[in-house]
């Protein structure tokens, strides 16, 4: 821990026990899994966590409404779920992630498939680094829904 | 703000026909991230702005307690929409969003260290530095502490706050629910604080979850924090309160009605 010498004022951060090393561990505890640094209280921690990942769930519930639709009243529990140890990536992405994941599972809602068929025609998205426009045309399919895009006009071919 | 501002609220898209609606809106304030700093404003801002309604950005990502320095970007974006909304100030929180590269997706409370003071205020400086208004500070609600504070929250605040001549933002539902969760009297702070630099006032609802009371902003406004924001009118009338609300959102005769109750709290003129 960082007593009252900490570091040099208007330099804080930097060394071990320095305040930018122990917001990382909390950070670190939040969103990833990772233990509760010592000396905090445990439940009230984990409350902020889980309060956390429901403000998530709603955000994302916002950006992706047929997904979070699909699952009803289980929403945000199964967001929570797969955010647990998962960082925001901000609510675009963080729905985008978790509905390409439930497409690879099979587990996609059919509800969910034409949104993210809309998505990945009219976008390109690499899942490593903020979506782009896409330049050409394209045709993408998820879960039974097929969606083509040209000249930035999405339409839904097909509906599962 | 100028005296006078009364109440308000934080415009949100979801709700943007409702706040429209108002007629005696004065001033409303919009998450300065949601806000292009060249593009096209959000639709129903240009209108607010035409009718003479003062709208301040609300920054949310600054992370100004962060150990790191501040984004020299996130400031500059917030200076460019203060401009472009011809604000009268500023604000953001004291708090941290992100540490090592990682965000939190939240605001997170500092350690009341002194080491933790001066990155706030070095921060709030840089900020200063790129702005042409006022920034107000606005203290979170904390559903824990940390370990080792060394201040507690009315000396640490108002060490933050002389230090950056900076004006505060005070959350009375932020207010109630620290003093709730900690077992703590929420006048004693009042009491502390330097209210004569209270720009404005958030008010906004919570709910209890395993005996914590959370700051949801998606529920109403208790009894409690309407007669806290009686009681910090009594010591000292701010310029301006406003009502916060950022999801569930009721029907348009529900979100009157708050804002009335607000008003009758305060002693201010109701704006429905």
């Amino acid at each position: 821990m960082s007593g009252p010498q900490g570091d040099p004022a208007g330099q804080p951060g930097g060394g071990p026990g320095s305040l930018a090393d122990r917001q990382a561990a909390l950070v670190k505890a939040l969103t990833s899994g990772q233990p509760v640094p010592n000396g905090f209280d445990g439940f009230r921690v984990e409350a902020a966590r889980a309060a956390l990942l429901r403000k998530r769930a709603g955000e994302v519930a916002r950006q992706w409404p047929m997904l979070a639709a699909g699952f009803g009243a289980r929403w945000k529990p199964e967001f929570a779920e797969w955010a647990a140890a998962r960082p925001t990536q901000g609510s675009l992405r963080d729905g985008w992630d978790l509905a390409r994941d439930l497409r690879a599972r099979h587990a996609l809602p059919a509800v969910a498939a034409a949104e993210l068929a809309e998505r990945e025609a009219a976008w390109r998205y690499d899942g490593d680094s903020a979506p782009r426009p896409r330049r050409g045309p394209a045709v993408r399919s998820a879960a039974g829904a097929v969606v083509v895009q040209f000249a930035g006009r999405v339409r839904v071919l097909r509906r599962p | 703000m100028n005296a006078g501002y009364g109440v308000g609220i934080g415009w949100r898209p979801e709700i943007a026909g409702f706040v429209a609606g108002l007629p005696g809106l004065r001033f409303a304030e919009v998450v300065a991230e949601s806000v292009h700093a060249h593009g096209d404003l959000p639709a129903g801002l240009p209108e607010l702005l035409a009718r003479g309604v003062a709208v301040v950005p609300h920054g949310v990502r600054l992370s100004l307690g962060g150990a790191e320095p501040v984004d020299p970007a996130r400031v500059d974006h917030l200076a460019a929409v203060a401009e472009r909304l011809g604000a009268p100030l500023v604000s953001e929180h004291i708090a941290f969003v992100r540490a090592g590269g990682v965000e939190a997706g939240h605001l997170l409370p500092l350690p009341r260290t002194r080491e933790a003071v001066d990155a706030v205020v070095a921060n709030v400086k840089r900020t200063q530095a790129a702005l042409s208004v006022p920034i107000a500070l606005e203290p979170i609600a904390a559903l824990f502490d940390w370990p080792d504070d060394e201040l507690d929250e009315a000396g640490f605040l108002t060490e933050i706050l002389t230090r950056t001549e900076a004006l505060l933002l005070l959350d009375i539902a932020n207010v109630y629910a620290n003093a709730r969760n900690r077992g703590a009297d929420p006048l004693a702070l009042l009491d502390r604080l330097p209210l004569d630099r209270v720009a404005y006032v958030h008010v906004a609802g919570g709910a209890e979850h395993q005996g914590l009371y959370h700051d949801t902003h998606t529920d109403a406004v208790p009894r409690a924090v309407l007669d806290l924001v009686t009681e910090l009118c009594a010591r000292h009338r701010p310029p301006a309160l406003m009502l916060e609300r950022d999801g569930d959102y009721p029907p348009a005769a529900e979100l009157r009605s708050e804002l009335d109750a607000i008003a009758t709290a305060a002693g201010c003129p109701a704006i429905t």
